[in-house]
């Protein structure tokens, strides 16, 4: 029998429960339409938005979204070349050390400032002055002079660095254009605080580990459909992973290859594979023993069969032999790149002083688990084939931050004596690794100092025209490389990207940048 | 009287306790391998370059001034400030250490403060949960001492304290989130995004509830007091609700104290697997990082509401048990 009390109490019950919305404790975890962009990103950001003050590719990949290029680079394979006007109308060389650019008129920064000819020389003044920490411009300030016949005309002139001005056409897809006004506040001003560019994408605020961007109305070619991009860093790749299967992120980036493998089959996502422009590299400490003999460097080359890595890597790799990436200026597959030679590593051992590695220290090889796919797998493939040739190496795998601890040079030689590493530049620009990585006024991460090689890219650098320039870097300069081997390019890697099905219109970059003007969702 | 006594004595064993904690959490970090300020620095910077910094940070004076000087802040309610993240709280990397254009670092408490509701929430989440599961199969197994609901609740704790909390998290996902879309997993917008990292934990807190409490209500059952209450008259659930569970709730209290402490401090692996914006996470991106003031913050926070459960644990168990003394 049931008494009056309990029966009012369930009946209050139920009652309440009607009254519960159960959408506060339960939401569809499925993506809405009309809902902004969410890119998860394998790697964290700086703690400074000036985009002169790092070199990390994630925050690079924000800056693609907010802020504005002269031109941008689609780097595919079959026109590695091709350059697409955005900010410029036109690029031309007035002579060999005179670039004019013409600028596009009506384009507007975030803040409402108008984009000029003022904010190029200042963003080239800036970004080119020798404290700055990302140096990617072919010489120091003073190296050029930057004028401005009126509003929509830039002329940069290099005489005085005795480079060729060409070389700030590549470099055009890769410099985000800041404004004069936000430079002129000096650095306790609005450009460490946060991005302020003429992108189609307006920065928001940063949230935690989340970038919050809203769509820009006035982008010069037109607002974009969506209402804006969120990205986040999310450190573990099954997360992204679970993440892209459960309509949560829209994008997701470095997927592994028994991640591809778990994707493919699903019809509401879609996999993206771009051959890249960063190529993985072992880089030798070349200014400490044993590497900086050259004949030393040459016969761990020749003790490492390639072949073996793609097989490691899967998807995650595409072949190459050379020290840049196939979709940039330049790139051949080289003659004289060392190749699997067991017997050649063998003689040049011996000449070198160490038959059968007999006499050789005992030699650490850095690598990093968690950012780069299958580091560690074929970190230990390499380190058994240089075993096998008599090099006494212990591989040492480290967590990113230890590992970027370790990473660069310094003076005494860097840590260990082989490091693993990639490198990632969205232009065509070759020099953004070869002079920065092997002229002995940067040697980033090997402290190669060698006059032959400095020498060569000075003159790589100074030809006249293109066609000079692609023909030196061709049969000089990373030929000599090859021979005196200060670091040995593994491969090309592939960017792996998950895309949610519904996303349209989104456009890639080889360096892991995104266009999403005219993106749909 | 008794309270203020209780009080007085028991805050001043905890202060001790957090001395202890910070002290030994503040040494181990500076004697490990790693140098924070190379990673300040860049990986480019000479050495010179980093032992001078090192030096005007004070970094390279003995261990006892150094913690002498850190606590000085913190008795004054400064932590510090984060090594590594900006004011806006994101976790970062790759910057130089001499650009000058960098942006303020995040003050440790601010960060901290940001974070420790959503371990709060989760913690709570988690231990409402749990009790929701382990309580009525404990009790059960405590009233059928050796017969099969005692049996049910061995072998269902057995299970649940050998799943690893990775693997479920990620099985959660796929079936909850993935396969059938009814919760969110990853990140967190509103409370949905609490509920499957709460399972993960409640799950494996569930087995010392039900163990404790079947232990507990078997002992209590078999007190004289019981059977008097039978004679007496009153009901079995009368016996059980008012009388054993009462008494039993006593180890259970206790129990509960120091899981919901170790919640607090040890949701590193469930909050990192849902990317949950807690403690967890926070402290998973600090120690990558070396961010020393953000290690220890964390370190003497969690130990400070250690020591304060537990007071409030004991206080609570001295309310229902006046025999007992803390």
């Amino acid at each position: 029998m049931i008494k009056r009390r309990t029966f009012l109490a369930g009946a209050g019950a139920l009652a309440g429960f009607q009254q519960l919305n159960p959408d506060f404790f339960i939401s569809s975890a499925f993506a809405q339409t009309g809902k902004p962009i969410t890119f998860l990103s394998a790697e964290n950001i700086t703690g400074n938005w000036d985009p002169t003050a790092h070199t990390t590719l994630s925050q690079k990949i924000i800056e693609g979204f907010v802020m504005g290029f002269l031109a941008r680079a689609p780097m595919r394979p079959d026109d590695p070349g091709e350059m697409v006007y955005e900010l410029a109308e036109s690029m031309e060389l007035l002579d060999g050390s005179r670039l004019q650019i013409k600028l596009r008129d009506g384009v507007t920064f975030h803040d409402g400032h108008p984009f000029t000819s003022a904010d190029v020389k200042a963003t080239f003044e800036y970004g080119a002055q020798p404290d700055r920490p990302a140096q990617w411009y072919p010489g120091p300030t003073d190296s050029f002079e930057v004028t401005t016949p009126d509003d929509l005309t830039v002329i940069v002139d290099t005489s005085k660095g005795g480079y060729s001005a060409s070389l700030f056409i590549f470099l055009a897809a890769y410099l985000p254009m800041i404004s004069a006004k936000d430079i002129a506040e000096g650095p306790s001003g609005a450009l460490t605080q946060r991005l302020n560019g003429t992108g189609p994408f307006r920065f928001s605020e940063q949230s935690g580990n989340d970038t919050v961007l809203t769509a820009f109305d006035g982008y010069f070619k037109g607002a974009p459909k969506v209402p804006g991009v969120t990205i986040s860093f999310v450190g573990d790749a099954t997360t992204r992973l679970l993440s892209m299967m459960n309509g949560q992120a829209s994008i997701i980036e470095r997927l592994e290859p028994e991640q591809i493998e778990t994707l493919s089959g699903r019809d509401d996502i879609r996999i993206s594979k771009l051959v890249s422009v960063e190529n993985k590299y072992l880089w030798f400490r070349c200014s400490k023993p044993p590497f900086d003999n050259p004949l030393l460097r040459r016969a761990a080359c020749h003790a490492i069969d390639r072949e073996l890595i793609y097989e490691v890597l899967g998807e995650s790799g595409h072949p190459s032999a050379n020290f840049i990436s196939p979709i940039k200026f330049g790139y051949i597959d080289l003659d004289n790149y060392p190749e699997y030679d067991p017997d050649e590593c063998q003689r040049l051992l011996a000449e070198a002083g160490f038959p059968g590695g007999q006499g050789l220290p005992d030699l650490e090889y850095i690598t990093s688990v968690g950012f780069y796919p299958k580091t560690k797998e074929y970190g230990e493939v390499i380190t058994a084939m240089l075993q096998a040739q008599g090099f006494p190496v212990t591989l040492n795998v480290m967590e990113v931050a230890a590992w970027n601890e370790n990473l660069y040079d310094r003076p005494g030689g860097g840590p260990g004596h082989m490091i693993d590493c990639g490198w990632s530049t969205g232009s065509p620009e070759p020099d953004l690794v070869l002079r920065t990585h092997f002229h002995s006024g940067s040697k980033r991460i090997t402290g190669i100092v060698d006059a032959e090689i400095d020498e060569a890219l000075d003159r790589q650098r100074s030809a006249s025209s293109l066609e000079e320039r692609e023909r030196l870097l061709q049969t000089e300069l990373t030929p000599m490389l090859a021979d005196k081997a200060p670091a040995l390019s593994l491969f090309t890697s592939v960017m792996v990207h998950a895309i949610s099905a519904d996303l349209d219109g989104l456009f890639l970059y080889p360096d892991g940048s995104m266009d999403a003007s005219v993106a749909t969702i | 009287m008794f309270l203020l006594g209780f009080l007085t004595r028991r805050l001043a064993q905890g202060a001790v306790i957090v001395l202890l904690v910070t002290f030994l959490i503040f040494t181990l970090l500076r004697v490990i391998p790693g140098d924070p300020v190379r990673l300040m620095v860049g990986g480019m910077a000479p050495d010179t370059l980093v032992e001078q910094i090192a030096e005007e940070m004070g970094l390279r004076d003995p261990i006892p001034v150094q913690f002498a000087r850190y606590m000085s802040g913190v008795v004054q309610g400064d932590l510090g400030q984060s090594f590594v993240r900006p004011a806006s709280g994101a976790a970062v990397g790759g910057a130089a250490f001499d650009d000058a254009t960098r942006g303020e670092r995040a003050q440790v408490l601010t960060l901290i403060a940001e974070t420790a509701p959503y371990t709060i929430q989760l913690a709570l989440l988690a231990m409402a949960l749990a009790l929701l599961v382990a309580v009525p199969i404990g009790v059960f197994a405590g009233l059928s001492p050796g017969r099969w609901p005692d049996r049910v609740a061995l072998y269902l704790g057995s299970v649940f304290v050998s799943v690893p909390n990775f693997w479920l998290g990620i099985v959660l996902a796929l079936v909850f989130s993935v396969q059938l879309g009814w919760l969110p997993a990853i990140g967190y917008e509103n409370f949905a995004y609490t509920i499957l990292p709460a399972i993960v934990l409640a799950v494996e807190i569930a087995p010392f509830i039900i163990r404790t409490l079947s232990v507990s209500v078997a002992q209590v059952m078999r007190e004289s007091y019981i059977g008097a209450a039978a004679v007496r008259g009153l009901g079995q659930t009368r016996i059980i609700m008012a009388h054993a569970l009462k008494n039993a709730s006593v180890p259970l209290l206790n129990l509960l104290g120091v899981q919901f402490s170790l919640l607090l401090g040890g949701v590193l692996v469930v909050e990192f697997i849902f990317d949950y914006p807690g403690l967890g996470l926070l402290t998973i991106n600090a120690v990558l990082q070396r961010d020393f003031p953000l290690i220890q913050g964390i370190a003497i926070v969690t130990s400070v509401a250690f020591v304060m459960i537990n007071i409030f644990v004991d206080l609570l168990a001295t309310m229902i048990d006046p025999r007992l003394e803390y």
